[in-house]
């Protein structure tokens, strides 16, 4: 068989396969698509990759919400179609389903898994990467911080991509020590909580103000693109979802620009559960948790917590957290690690208590606002357990 | 009745959560009457030879040997001990306190020397998950925590482990776990540790203070632990 007959027989089957899938309820059909195609052909993904313009977003925090983004405004400052991942897709098979969706969609716009990049990079040939953040995430599944800046460090050494970062973040600045073309984004300099040592040579770094120094020359480099002191994560990420759009050759109207920094979009969803309107934030790791306990503004408050695979199973990240944003509000905490949490506030003087279910919390809870943070699981079982809504709709932003 | 608790190098050692110990040990000791004083040592500062209860937690391999530098130069924690401080020290805090480790590199170096426990890297993949101990001390429960390390740790024969593993990797040989030698006391347990298990955390108070505490029970801290352990043992 001819290599692109190959590939429009997996393509086929993909498609076939994803129909099923989706007819049966099982699920959206991406990773089903993508998982058929590469079974039938391996080399699906370089070969869908030929002969397009992708950006590859990575990092630990932001990656769905900033692939939508960049999607958006590359779509908007080009007037092309773009292609773009799906409900945070950001493995090979969801990758592959993405680029083979529409094929002849020359911009495509890939969120990545992290210990995923070295691969896909090899494999799709990018015109740009954007690396947002590294910091700590489900210790059980990447180790540490170090080692997936380590991985990248070792892969970016080609001058066959520009890569944009944030240069505050030394892990990215070591990531990229011997890439070709880079293009810092600064916000102004800001301890990284992660970063005490250098990630080069692991000599105690040197901070001032924000700005670090190594003895190995591992250092706060000058960038070419200034951002906003003080923003937000959110904020961050999509002024770097900005800087990819525009070395991608789309021109981005100034009240966009400042629309999507001063209100990025999040991953807030609203509910109806037990006759209340509730706000509810997912959060994935303690940079997500920190992000999500500040925005709260309601009275009462409720915060759900599994420890399944995707949520991090060693819950002791909970006690890097300050909660001060919560004295003085009413909490109660669900989910299957509800003790772990109700304890970690209960120590910090937080007035908390638990209970079952959303919808138990919220019948303890009286007429005033309710706002909600769940860990992944959670924010899962919340949706298609409690309030039986389609598996297909799932997690979404 | 005062304890002076004493923090090492939280920005090193404090990857994994583990600087929760000192406010549960602060939030425990506070409940009986006792005046607590926590220090929070940092690179560049001083650690003070005169605290109760020396704590550290688990890092990343590149901080734990800068730590561990850093601790030989000032020589405070060492002396601290030889004047009878009790430490309670995990994960990569516990392979610091031991005689020997991996190193930058994997290159076996010295560490404090404060308990004998030689750790070498485990050519299987990372420990990581649940860990369930049963205690030496008898009039402690079943202790539970969460590992995650490469290391494995040999404890000197004749060395009293924290406990046997029950289930997990904890020490890899002979199924110890931990160490609790003189007033040293190291473990993989993360969870944190003694917030997942508030006996042992009254024991180490108990231990630093040289005296029996009064009974005290924190509903949430009960709850927490007897959750995990009636998860993980049945």
């Amino acid at each position: 068989m001819s290599r692109s007959a190959r590939l429009a027989l997996a393509n086929m089957a993909g498609g076939i396969a994803s129909y099923a899938s989706k007819k049966l309820k099982v699920g959206r059909g991406e990773t089903i698509k993508g998982r058929v195609i590469l079974v039938i052909d391996p080399k699906a993904i370089s070969k869908l990759a030929r002969d397009r313009d992708i950006v590859l977003v990575s990092g630990t925090n932001g990656k769905t919400t900033t692939t939508a983004n960049l999607a958006k405004i590359l779509a908007l400052g080009t007037d092309e179609e773009v292609s773009t991942s799906a409900h945070g897709a950001n493995m090979a098979a969801g990758i592959v389903a993405t680029l083979a969706s529409k094929p002849r969609n020359r911009f495509v716009v890939l969120e990545c898994d992290e210990l995923y990049l070295p691969t896909i990079y090899n494999l799709v040939a990018p015109k740009v990467i954007v690396l947002l953040n590294l910091s700590r995430d489900q210790l059980h599944r990447t180790g540490e911080v170090r080692k997936v800046a380590a991985l990248w460090q070792k892969t970016f050494n080609r001058d066959d991509v520009t890569l944009i970062i944030d240069r505050d973040d030394p892990f990215l600045e070591f990531a990229v020590m011997d890439a070709g073309h880079v293009i810092r984004v600064t916000f102004g300099g800001r301890r990284h909580p992660d970063a005490a040592t250098c990630p080069n040579c692991s000599t105690i770094l040197d901070w001032t103000l924000g700005d670090y120094q190594c003895k190995c020359g591992l250092g706060s480099k000058l960038a070419q693109v200034r951002g906003g002191k003080g923003l937000t994560g959110p904020s961050r990420n999509a002024i770097l979802a900005i800087e990819a759009a525009r070395l991608m050759g789309a021109i981005v109207p100034v009240e966009y620009q400042n629309e999507l920094t001063a209100n990025p979009p999040d991953r807030t969803q609203v509910f109806n559960i037990a006759g209340r309107t509730i706000e509810t934030r997912l959060a994935k790791n303690p940079e997500s948790w920190r992000v999500g306990l500040t925005a709260l503004a309601a009275p009462q408050i409720i915060l759900a917590l599994n420890a399944r695979g995707i949520d991090g199973l060693d819950t002791s990240w909970l006690w890097d957290i300050n909660y001060t944003e919560l004295l003085g509000k009413e909490v109660i905490c669900v989910g299957e690690r509800k003790l772990d949490i109700a304890y970690r506030l209960s120590v910090q003087g937080i007035k908390v208590k638990t209970a079952d279910s959303f919808a138990q919390a919220v019948s303890q809870f009286d007429n005033r606002s309710i706002e909600a943070v769940a860990s992944y699981t959670a924010f899962q079982d919340l949706i298609t357990t409690e309030l039986g809504i389609s598996a297909k709709r799932g997690v979404t932003r | 009745m005062s304890l002076v608790i004493v923090r090492i190098y939280h920005d090193l050692l404090g990857t994994y959560g583990d600087q929760g110990n000192a406010e549960v040990l602060i939030h425990r000791a506070k409940a009986r009457g006792v005046d607590v004083e926590l220090v929070e040592v940092t690179p560049g500062m001083a650690i003070p030879r005169q605290g109760n209860l020396y704590l550290l937690g688990g890092g990343e391999d590149g901080p734990q040997t800068a730590s561990l530098d850093l601790m030989k130069e000032d020589g405070g924690l060492t002396a601290a001990v030889q004047s009878g401080a009790t430490v309670f020290a995990v994960c990569a805090g516990f392979q610091v306190i031991g005689t020997t480790l991996p190193g930058h590199g994997g290159k076996i170096i010295d560490g404090l020397g404060l308990v004998d426990a030689k750790t070498i890297v485990n050519a299987a993949p990372r420990s990581v998950g649940e860990l369930v101990v049963q205690p030496t001390n008898k009039s402690l429960p079943i202790l539970t925590g969460f590992e995650n390390h490469q290391g494995l740790t040999d404890i000197g024969d004749g060395v009293t482990p924290l406990g046997q593993v029950l289930s997990g990797v904890g020490n890899g040989f002979n199924k110890t776990e931990g160490v609790w030698q003189g007033n040293v006391i190291g473990t993989y347990m993360h969870g944190p540790g003694l917030a997942r298990n508030p006996e042992l955390a009254d024991a180490i108070l108990e231990s630093a203070l040289g005296t029996k505490l009064t009974s005290f029970t924190d509903p949430f801290a009960q709850a927490l632990a007897n959750e995990r352990r009636s998860t993980l043992i049945r």
